[in-house]
């Protein structure tokens, strides 16, 4: 089984809400897995249960076939599992670089005992992040934007930049939700370009999207979401030629 | 000329005060009123060391920082537990129970205070000694602390500050990284205290009461929150304005709350018109 | 054994002698829970009860009635701008908590310091005596104060239990104590409710205040004190649960008293601020008692 990312039975309510109804996923390595269906159907949930910002009630994730239950928001991170969010939760007071030089997986630059003690380890790991991050910028056509304030950018380029600083966390599995919201043009592009190179190399992808042609230009399976629960599993052409399935999606 | 000195020694121990305090809740963005109770921490256990043990004084000073320190991480572990927010209230309570204990503890001189602290140089060397002293070590924490939030260090402590789910979605251990910055913002008060205990040779539980953190707080956000040098300005300018008031010869029981008057309103002026303090202000001009 | 005589004097004088407190705490656990602020500008509040209060009985020598309509008045007031100019200015702005605690708490300091300046530093009460007369019920001494102090206290709590409960202004302070967007959604003013909370908890601090001004001295660094008792109150109560602050501040004044049986008068603060510690340990979220589920309209 090639697996990289599967969730067993998880559930999870708030109250009288299920947003998790023993949810079971599976993400494959180069897959891009499409996560759809109609708002308040618990995918951002999902994406939330699998990175570990919520707890589930009951169920289990595992990564690579170990469980990752027991593992805390920033470890699920060092372990591989990164993401996108909505609301890009850029930092705000710091430049392009500098929200992507915080991203890769390791730091010993962040340690005060390691930048006291190994300051030429420091440095190189410093110098190594600086390229990569050079390097994922240019892969989006954005590397002159390196030191301008993250702020200032247009919504797409910003967007791309929060993909860019996920990318630098290079581990097995991607989670973007709606990337695309908002985005369209060259952006839009570069994008669908990325996200496709990821794959290629090896990731697991999973993502969130309400744009239609954008999952099917990369999905090869898809997942419908609605109340919690997948109520169908196939390639996107199956789930969107589905009667009862566009009329939850696009019905009242 | 003593008396200048010791205004001296003073400016630098409040610098160091107000700094270690800015690099807590201006750079840290954590939110705590405790940091007289770990300046007081040092002062009793620098002092109880200086009278009980033979130590040598450089030891004490370093063992009352190191107290301080172990304190603080108890404080922020159990806080940072529930929740951020949380901690201010536990700061508050721990800073005035654990002064309320000394106050009421024999060993520690009570409500009266630790006296007869013994001195380390003697003679007319003292004075220029201690000034060295202290003012090395406030441009020691000063240097030190813009090291720490310049390069990788200041730049996970600023992301933590600007979108810490983010942050913490990416790899890093925030409470971790709080409870160190706390850590080593109240290590450093309490190696003031240390000091300050060796100089004034008497320390008193109402030399750390929370209106201190109120005094220190005033410091800090007048001089300029989450800047180098807005907490050093605010220091100086702070011990400065007690002494332009004493030369109108107040009666003192007019003098002390005139002087509150004075830097509560600069505190809520400041907090309203020109949040970012004065060196802030300085940089956006400049 | 210990006298059961003894035993119900300590207990009625507990209960009475918290009394205030309950006040002051249901003022500023119902702040806590409508607006999520540690309104800590209640300090001032208190001090300018209490010494308008003083100022009119003593200056003026005008009658009770009178004082406590000007302290309701100006205290209901200040809390007002308080609320309209600082807070809500400091919220449109997105403050931090930090920047609140900072307002708030130098607010008071301000005030303190302004007050010291007029009135000086030495203990003031509201009557020249604070002696009440007394009467002996069942062996047990019950001062007029202690009734009076309970019945202000329970009179408060009902009233503010029914407000909540029963009135469409009460309701709408728990429907903004719970999720202040929501509320706005629906068409409830968020604004509103805060500013209808900060005058009832000026209220709350007149009625403390002119209790405690009549059972001894006040000086004016004593509200930063009494704001700490309401403070833990509301921490073991916990956060957003009013009566079960109110009865946590009985609990405290019960154990106070209760602890003169078994400790020094001179630990007495220090018991006060142990219970805090083992509270902030332990019990973050307030103490949960399993039947002890008061059920009012939102907690």
């Amino acid at each position: 089984m090639t697996a990289v990312l599967r969730t067993e039975d998880l559930c999870k309510r708030f109250g009288g809400i299920v947003v998790s109804d023993s949810v079971n996923l599976t993400i494959d390595r180069g897959e891009i897995l499409g996560l759809i269906g109609p708002n308040g159907a618990g995918k951002t949930s999902l994406f939330n249960l699998i990175s570990g910002v919520l707890r589930p009630d009951s169920g289990s994730i595992y990564l690579n076939g170990e469980a990752i239950d027991a593992a805390a928001l920033y470890r699920r991170a060092r372990l591989g599992i990164a993401r996108t969010w909505q609301n890009m939760l850029l930092f705000r007071t710091m430049t392009v670089l500098e929200n992507l030089l915080i991203a890769p997986r390791s730091y010993p630059g962040e340690s005060i005992l390691r930048v006291a003690f190994t300051h030429r380890a420091v440095r190189t790991a410093e110098r190594l992040a600086r390229d990569r991050a050079m390097t994922t910028l240019a892969r989006m056509g954005l590397e002159q934007t390196a030191n301008d304030m993250v702020v200032d950018l247009p919504f797409g380029q910003q967007k791309l930049i929060g993909l860019a600083r996920t990318l630098m966390n290079d581990g097995p599995v991607l989670l973007l939700d709606e990337p695309m919201a908002g985005v369209e043009g060259a952006a839009y592009e570069t994008m669908q370009r990325v996200v496709r190179e990821e794959a290629e190399s090896g990731r697991a992808v999973c993502l969130v999207e309400h744009n239609v042609s954008f999952i099917r230009d990369l999905c090869s399976r898809a997942v419908f979401m609605a109340n919690g629960k997948i109520l169908r599993d196939g390639t996107v052409e199956e789930l969107i030629a589905s009667d009862a399935l566009t009329e939850l999606y696009f019905g009242v | 000329m003593e008396y200048l000195a010791t205004i001296g020694v003073l400016i630098a121990i409040y610098v160091i005060l107000s700094s270690s305090y800015n690099l807590v809740i201006g750079y840290g963005g954590l939110s705590t009123v405790a940091h007289p109770i770990f300046f007081a921490i040092g002062a009793y256990t620098a002092g109880l060391l200086a009278i009980h043990s033979s130590l040598p004084a450089p030891c004490n000073v370093l063992l009352g920082g190191v107290a301080a320190m172990i304190a603080s991480v108890l404080l922020a572990a159990s806080a940072l537990r529930v929740s951020g927010d949380y901690l201010l209230i536990a700061s508050l309570g721990f800073q005035l129970g654990l002064l309320q204990l000394i106050k009421n503890l024999d060993f520690t001189g009570g409500p009266g205070g630790l006296t007869a602290i013994p001195g380390t140089v003697t003679g007319a060397a003292r004075t220029p000694f201690f000034l060295v002293v202290s003012g090395l070590l406030a441009v020691a924490t000063v240097v030190g602390i813009r090291a720490i939030v310049n390069g990788p260090y200041g730049r996970a402590i600023t992301a933590m500050r600007d979108e810490e789910l983010a942050f913490t979605a990416l790899g890093r251990d925030a409470t971790s990284m709080k409870i160190v910055i706390f850590a080593i913002g109240c290590g450093i008060a309490g190696i003031a205290g240390g000091v300050y205990a060796y100089y004034f040779q008497y320390i008193s539980p109402d030399q750390f009461e929370v209106l201190q953190s109120a005094a220190i707080l005033t410091m800090v956000v007048l001089g300029g929150m989450g800047t180098t040098f807005g907490p050093v300005v605010g220091a100086i300018l702070l011990l400065a304005i007690p002494q332009a008031i004493t030369f109108l010869n107040l009666p003192p029981g007019i003098m002390a709350p005139t002087q509150g008057i004075i830097f509560t309103v600069l505190v809520l002026a400041f907090l309203f018109l020109r949040p970012a303090g004065i060196v802030g202000l300085a940089r956006k001009t400049l | 054994m210990l006298d059961p005589v003894i035993l119900a004097q300590i207990l009625w004088t507990g209960i009475a002698t918290s009394a205030p407190y309950v006040l002051m705490t249901v003022g500023f656990a119902l702040t806590l829970k409508v607006t999520g602020l540690w309104n800590f500008a209640q300090a001032g509040l208190m001090a300018i009860a209490f010494y308008t209060m003083f100022f009119v009985l003593n200056f003026l020598a005008l009658p009770v009635l009178v004082a406590l309509a000007a302290a309701a008045a100006l205290t209901g007031l200040a809390s007002l701008l308080i609320e309209i100019h600082g807070l809500q200015v400091l919220r449109d702005r997105g403050s931090g908590n930090l920047t609140f605690f900072i307002f708030t708490l130098i607010l008071s300091e301000f005030i303190i310091y302004v007050i010291t300046l007029l009135f000086g530093t030495e203990p003031e009460t509201l009557f020249k005596s604070i002696l009440s007369p007394v009467t002996i019920v069942g062996n047990v001494a019950v001062s007029d104060w202690d009734e009076l102090a309970v019945m202000v206290a329970s009179g408060g709590l009902i009233l503010l239990y029914g407000f909540l409960t029963w009135t469409r202004e009460g309701q709408f302070l728990n429907a903004v104590a719970d999720n202040a967007r929501l509320a706005e959604l629906y068409g409830i003013s968020a604004k509103r409710a805060w500013r209808v909370v900060s005058v009832i908890a000026a209220l709350f601090i007149v009625a403390a205040m002119y209790l405690i001004g009549t059972h001894g001295g006040v000086v004016p660094n004593s509200p930063l004190e009494l704001i700490l008792t309401a403070v833990i109150g509301t921490l073991l109560g916990g956060i957003g649960r009013v009566f079960a602050a109110a009865a946590a501040a009985v609990f405290l004044g019960l154990i106070q008293s209760f602890s003169i049986l078994v400790i020094d008068s001179r630990w007495q603060n220090l018991l006060l601020y142990g219970v805090l510690f083992v509270t902030i340990l332990l019990f973050p979220r307030g103490v949960r008692l399993p039947r002890f589920r008061l059920s009012l309209a939102g907690r």
